[in-house]
């Protein structure tokens, strides 16, 4: 099956490199959609082999995400796997998450950093994704292990089915709610998250939390 | 009173630059008409403010200057809820635009190659 690995970035001129030709080594496409950066990310990526769309400025995460499920639409790939550019997944596990959507097993695959191993988890992270686990069974009745896991696949049948109208994190739980909505089948595998101090920099803040939840509540 | 003409120079300065916004077309006559009856309605209440007492004690409230707050804290939050969703409108068209300017740039990237 023609497989896309969609990895959104916003200024990761430093690990991107690396990721790119991590992934592009398991012989599978990658498109970086760059995000507005203002470094070397998107020539870097083009360097590395990446498929590059660049936003003209910084729209958010969720945003960079639905630009991408668009490009793979337009070029018929049939499944669609999330990916950090900060380097904290581990590319050998991707056919882990592919297989199940190209077996037909399952039209959604979930990454579980807590059915696999959250190396280095700082403790507040660990806090505010349990609490994010109850937000959504209350919200969408989904009993996931992980939330706001980015490391996800999906199939093109699936993607047509949901729309995407938060730009910026919260897009992550408006998945889920697209997943319990649409009854579409999922299915969560064990991953590794690996905490580094420059993931750690880059990622979001946990007082985003509060936002997140604002922004599911108002913007719907 | 001092404060009643002050307000009322205040209101003036303000339908002044309503008509200006409705000369340059910024705002339509729609948006111009329902401020100039804001305006008006804010006139009336400063220089008659009896008119809210009146009013005050028809809803049930004490004082005219009570039923006045309470009024405008409304119509604030009215307004307020008005620009929130104008705003995520024009956020949801600026993401549009830069995703397919980014699509399209791509598009002619590839078919240059």
């Amino acid at each position: 099956m023609k497989t896309l690995v969609l990895i959104p970035a916003y200024n990761e001129d430093k690990k991107i490199g690396d990721v790119v030709s991590d992934v592009k080594s398991k012989g599978i496409d990658v498109l970086v959609v760059d995000d507005g950066s203002m470094d070397q990310t998107s020539s870097i990526s083009l360097k590395k082999g990446a498929i590059v769309l660049k936003h003209k400025i910084n729209r958010g995460q969720g945003a960079a995400i639905a630009t991408g499920i668009e490009y793979a639409k337009r070029n018929h790939y049939e499944v669609v796997v999330f990916f950090d550019a900060d380097g904290q997944m581990k590319s050998e596990e991707i056919r882990k998450l592919i297989d199940p959507v190209i077996k037909n097993e399952s039209e959604v695959v979930l990454g579980s950093r807590f059915l696999g191993l959250a190396k280095n988890i700082p403790i507040s992270k660990l806090l505010v994704l349990k609490l994010a686990i109850l937000f959504t069974r209350l919200t969408t009745g989904l009993k996931l292990t992980d939330t706001h896991n980015g490391f996800q696949a999906w199939s093109m049948l699936a993607l047509d089915k949901i729309n995407l109208t938060q730009d910026r994190q919260a897009y992550a739980s408006e998945l889920l709610q697209e997943i319990s909505e649409n009854n579409i089948k999922y299915k969560e595998v064990p991953v590794t998250i690996e905490y580094t101090d420059y993931s750690k920099q880059k990622g979001q803040s946990i007082f985003n939390a509060i936002n997140i939840v604002f922004n599911l509540l108002i913007k719907k | 009173m001092p404060i009643q003409f002050i307000l009322v120079i205040l209101i003036i300065l303000a339908v002044l630059r309503l008509l200006y916004q409705l000369k340059n077309k910024n705002i339509g006559f729609n948006q111009f008409f329902t401020w100039l009856v804001i305006w008006l309605v804010a006139i009336v209440i400063i220089s008659q403010p009896k008119i809210t007492t009146y009013l005050a004690t028809i809803v049930g409230i004490g004082r005219g200057v009570d039923l006045a707050i309470y009024v405008s804290i409304i119509v604030i939050f009215y307004l307020m809820f008005r620009l929130l969703l104008r705003i995520e409108k024009i956020e949801k068209d600026i993401t549009k635009i830069v995703r397919t300017d980014s699509l399209k740039k791509n598009n002619d990237h590839e078919n240059k190659h």
